[in-house]
């Protein structure tokens, strides 16, 4: 087990560098080394995750520790691996996923000559990311946070011939690099206080220390900001969301796999995994969750008029994301884990299709411009309206499971705000969400006319894992999620969040679908049927089997835009944060450069100048002396004795 | 007859006294004519005048021949290559131009304060007076000295003024042969 | 005052002090060669002064005053052959013209 975890996480940099090396010579088969590195690496997950959940390796997981890394006294780090019910969760969507996501990218880059490297740059991120997951000490798992960010980078930036790519590259790297300071400075405060950086330690040693009185609940809470900063940078959260949208300009299998599933899922996983530390801080807590809702609102009044299908998701993954935080902050850990799986499926669903509907009308993003697409892309059109019944929330399927759970524990735990906010959020996602469909498949179409008798379907290297990500879209609530508060995911993660559980003092309840949940669940269905409705009335909708279709209305539309003008504008232009961040950052930090430029010139240079300038004109002054006549040097001569002897005048008749 | 009146009437000064008086007055008076005098031939002969005061002071302190000497060597000999010199340099420009360094402003303080210094340390010196009965000093006394008690340096002395001599004549000769290389 | 020895060593240095001022003021270099024959000369006075009050002395202050004369006239013999030999080149005795050392 321990051989096959160990592989599971290096075979993805063997095909990296088999990639890289010889992948320009195999042309058309350069995927062939990533995709069979991948698929081997899923198969072996899927045995560890196994023999993890049935229990196969006793309470603490499996541990595994490669080698000793930085050998330097009383600070000693290991390259240690572990693998617990959380990893076991987290393992299955990022390999699932990634593996779905390299059979895709095998037709999406047909065309594309530089194909060879992004597969050896998906399989570095595969193996970054495995490594993040995998970590057993904060060091490695921070080293792992930077090597994602770097494949985000090169991914993000993949087509860097198009200056708009390397931009939002070097954006979110620098972004997300804002997040690691904080990060870094939490993990340094964590060594300063406990001498130790391994998981396991830190998080018995920690809040023994909290309760013994040796570190004062501040500092506590400081330490969880600090690691919560990371998170926000990694998880785009505002007030460092703005990568996100922007990371859009990478190709979709990367949006699909890095910003809707597996990376921006990394803060999530973290701070759960976190959990002995936040639980112990109150207020950290509730900062966590009131930056989760609240970016889950701002993104959603985004979604709401964004034309790119790409960005509409994207702020929706900012808004799912922002649900999973709040779960976390109001102590709901395994309903924001069930969502993080969830949501990694039908997020990765949704771009996937997204990408299968721009191949198919020929790279066009603007949903302006698409329309009555359901004929023409059958496949695409059915996978994707799981994906967005999914994240509607629509029982039976996945997302209104796990959704539901976030609400109710918020509802229940009194965090009585988060709960009305999700909910507005909730009735926002089916909203947009179908507002997405419509304008993309239904209703007449808006496809430029040349494009228009060209638009097919994808190839089958890219339908299949459509397909196979519908499935646990549509089904992994009814496998995971039942019964309500006591199903699988429960028992697989509750072990690991019971001592954070206990802190809280949350028990764990009997769920009454009569009583106090079977009335959340109304409201949260209710809520979401209402988007779903409105959307369906306002853009068009094609009753699936049947003949029936809801024309889409574009004067409502355009009235209703027009009674809402303000708002309407602000979301447009999403609420104008990356305007003041460039006026802020770039805009006065240029001017303080400038500043501090002139004043390199003028003032260091000038003095280090001026320094030599004037001892070049003492020296031409002195030089004077030098008159080559005789009679000056024996004048001075006469001077010199002078002095001489009258100084000893003076001094002998003292 | 005459007689002389062993001290002077009226200021009551020997007569000693009153010569002496006068040799300095003459000396100094003749060397800073030979200091400030525009034409240079004049100032040679005030530079003779002088030296002929000097001699007359040599007299006065006891040494008849070490003042013959002076006559004989400095006006007789110095003076004279002095004044062949200055005959033999004459530029046609003639003595109408500046005699004086731009830093003879400067020379004038630095002579003016080692006057002040050396008078004031001869000033604050007690010297011995002087034998009221000391006589001249004899010729045969220098002689015998010169050769028992100086003998190295006056051997050294000729030697240095045939060096002199030769130095001097080859100096100052004239070149027949035109030189290639001038690095004057 | 001729019986005291102070009246001679003030006369010989307001002397010496003189030939200092010409020797560093006037621009032609035989000049300055009388100005420095000034100079010896006054060492010379004050070595006879010295001679002339300290009985010890008497007899070596006539030798060694013979002695210096006869150096001054080897110096003077010298001197005036460079100046000559100078001349003959620069066609000037002017010392502030020789600048040759300067740079």
């Amino acid at each position: 087990m321990t051989l096959l975890t160990v592989l599971l996480l290096l075979l993805p940099v063997a095909g990296f560098a088999v990639t890289a090396l010889i992948g320009r010579r195999l042309g058309t088969r350069s995927w062939v080394p990533a995709v069979a590195a991948v698929v081997a690496s899923w198969l072996l997950a899927m045995v560890v995750v196994y023999g993890q959940l049935s229990g196969g390796n006793g309470d603490a997981g499996l541990q595994v520790t490669l080698y000793r890394w930085i050998p330097a006294g009383a600070f000693t780090i290991d390259f240690n691996l572990a693998v617990d019910n959380l990893t076991a969760a987290l393992l299955i969507v990022v390999t699932t996923v990634g593996m779905l996501v390299h059979v895709y990218s095998i037709g999406y880059m047909a065309h594309d000559p530089g194909r060879w490297r992004f597969f050896a740059y998906l399989n570095f991120f595969m193996f970054s990311m495995l490594l993040l997951v995998l970590a057993a000490n904060f060091l490695l798992l921070f080293a792992a946070w930077e090597l994602v960010g770097l494949s985000s980078y090169l991914l993000i930036g993949f087509w860097y011939r198009r200056r708009s790519a390397s931009l939002a590259a070097k954006k979110a790297f620098l972004v997300n690099r804002v997040g690691d300071v904080g990060f870094a400075l939490g993990i340094m405060a964590i060594w300063s206080t406990v001498g130790t950086l391994n998981f396991s330690d830190v998080f018995q040693l920690l809040p023994a220390k909290l309760a013994s009185g040796a570190i004062q609940p501040w500092e506590m809470t400081g330490i969880a900001l600090l690691l919560f900063c990371g998170a926000v940078g990694k998880s785009a959260q505002f007030p460092l969301h703005v990568w996100l949208p922007d990371a859009m300009e990478g190709p979709t299998p990367v949006s699909a796999l890095i910003h809707a599933a597996t990376m921006v899922n990394a803060g999530v996983y973290f701070v759960a995994r976190a959990n002995p530390i936040f639980s112990q801080s109150g207020t950290a807590m509730v900062i966590v969750a009131a930056v989760g809702i609240f970016t889950a609102l701002l993104a959603a009044s985004i979604a709401l008029t964004q034309t790119d299908i790409k960005r509409v998701l994207a702020y929706s993954t900012l808004s799912q994301l922002g649900y999973m935080f709040a779960a976390l902050g109001v102590g709901a850990y395994v309903a924001a884990i069930f969502h993080l799986m969830a949501h990694g499926f039908f997020k990765g669903l949704l771009f996937l299709d997204s990408g299968s509907v721009i191949h198919g009308v020929h790279d066009e993003q603007d949903m302006n411009r698409m329309g009555g697409l359901w004929r023409k892309l059958p496949v695409t059109h059915a996978t994707m309206l799981v994906g967005t019944l999914a994240i509607a929330g629509i029982p039976p399927l996945a997302g209104f499971f796990s959704k539901d759970e976030i609400l109710g524990q918020s509802f229940k735990a009194g965090f009585l705000w988060v709960w009305a906010v999700g909910i507005g959020v909730a009735c926002l996602t089916a909203f947009y969400m179908f507002r997405l469909m419509g304008k993309t498949f239904y209703g007449p179409s808006h496809v430029d006319s040349a494009v228009e008798p060209q638009v097919h379907e994808s190839p089958r290297s890219m339908t299949v894992p459509l397909v196979l990500l519908a499935i646990p879209s549509a089904l992994l609530g009814l496998g995971l999620g039942l019964p309500f508060g006591a199903g699988a995911i429960s028992s697989w993660l509750d072990p690991v969040f019971a001592p954070a559980e206990a802190t809280l003092g949350r028990s764990p309840e009997s769920f009454s679908l009569f009583g106090l949940d079977g009335v959340l669940i109304l409201i949260s269905v209710t809520v979401a049927a209402v988007g779903t409705i409105a959307a369906m009335r306002l853009f068009g909708f094609h009753w699936p089997f049947t003949a029936r279709e809801t024309a889409p209305l574009p004067d409502r539309v355009a009235a209703l835009t027009a009674r809402l003008r303000p708002l309407y504008t602000a979301s447009y232009h999403k609420w104008w944060f990356d305007d003041l961040n460039d006026l802020i950052f770039v805009r006065f930090g240029s001017r303080l450069a400038n500043g501090a430029w002139w004043f390199d010139r003028t003032v260091v240079d000038g003095t280090v100048n001026g320094t030599g300038r004037l001892i070049q004109r003492t020296g031409r002054e002195v030089r004077q002396i030098q008159t080559g006549h005789v009679q000056n040097y024996a004048l001075g001569i006469a001077i010199g004795l002078l002095i001489v002897a009258g100084g000893f005048l003076l001094l002998a008749g003292r | 007859m005459l007689t002389i009146p062993s001290t002077i009437p009226l200021l009551g000064w020997s007569w000693n006294d009153l010569l002496f008086l006068v040799l300095t007055g003459g000396l100094l008076g003749s060397a800073l004519m030979v200091v400030l005098g525009r034409d240079i031939i004049r100032c040679g002969l005030w530079m003779i005048v002088c030296f002929l005061f000097l001699a007359g002071l040599y007299v006065l302190v006891g040494n008849p021949l070490v003042a013959g000497a002076q006559v004989l060597i400095y006006i007789g000999a110095i003076s004279v290559l002095i004044l062949f010199a200055v005959m033999l340099t004459q530029s046609k420009a003639g003595p109408a131009r500046l005699v004086f360094h731009h830093q003879a402003w400067a020379a004038a303080l630095a002579a003016i304060g080692l006057a002040i210094m050396l008078v004031i340390v001869d000033g604050s010196t007690s010297w011995p007076l002087a034998e009221p009965d000391r006589q001249a000093t004899a010729t045969s006394e220098v002689a015998s000295r010169l050769f028992t008690d100086f003998v190295l340096p006056f051997e050294v002395v000729s030697v240095l003024l045939l060096a002199a001599v030769i130095g001097g004549v080859f100096l100052a000769k004239r070149d027949d042969a035109p030189r290639s290389d001038s690095d004057l | 005052m001729s019986h005291t020895l102070d009246a001679y060593l003030v006369v010989s240095a307001l002397l010496f002090c003189i030939g200092v001022f010409g020797f560093l003021a006037r621009r032609n270099a035989i000049s300055m060669l009388m100005c420095i024959e000034l100079m010896l000369n006054a060492v010379n006075l004050t070595i006879l002064a010295f001679g002339a009050f300290v009985p010890t002395l008497q007899g070596n202050a006539a030798v060694i005053a013979l002695l210096v004369m006869a150096v001054a006239a080897g110096e003077a013999t010298v001197g005036l052959a460079i100046v000559i030999a100078i001349y003959r080149n620069r066609r000037t005795p002017l010392v502030d013209e020789y600048a040759q050392m300067r740079d």
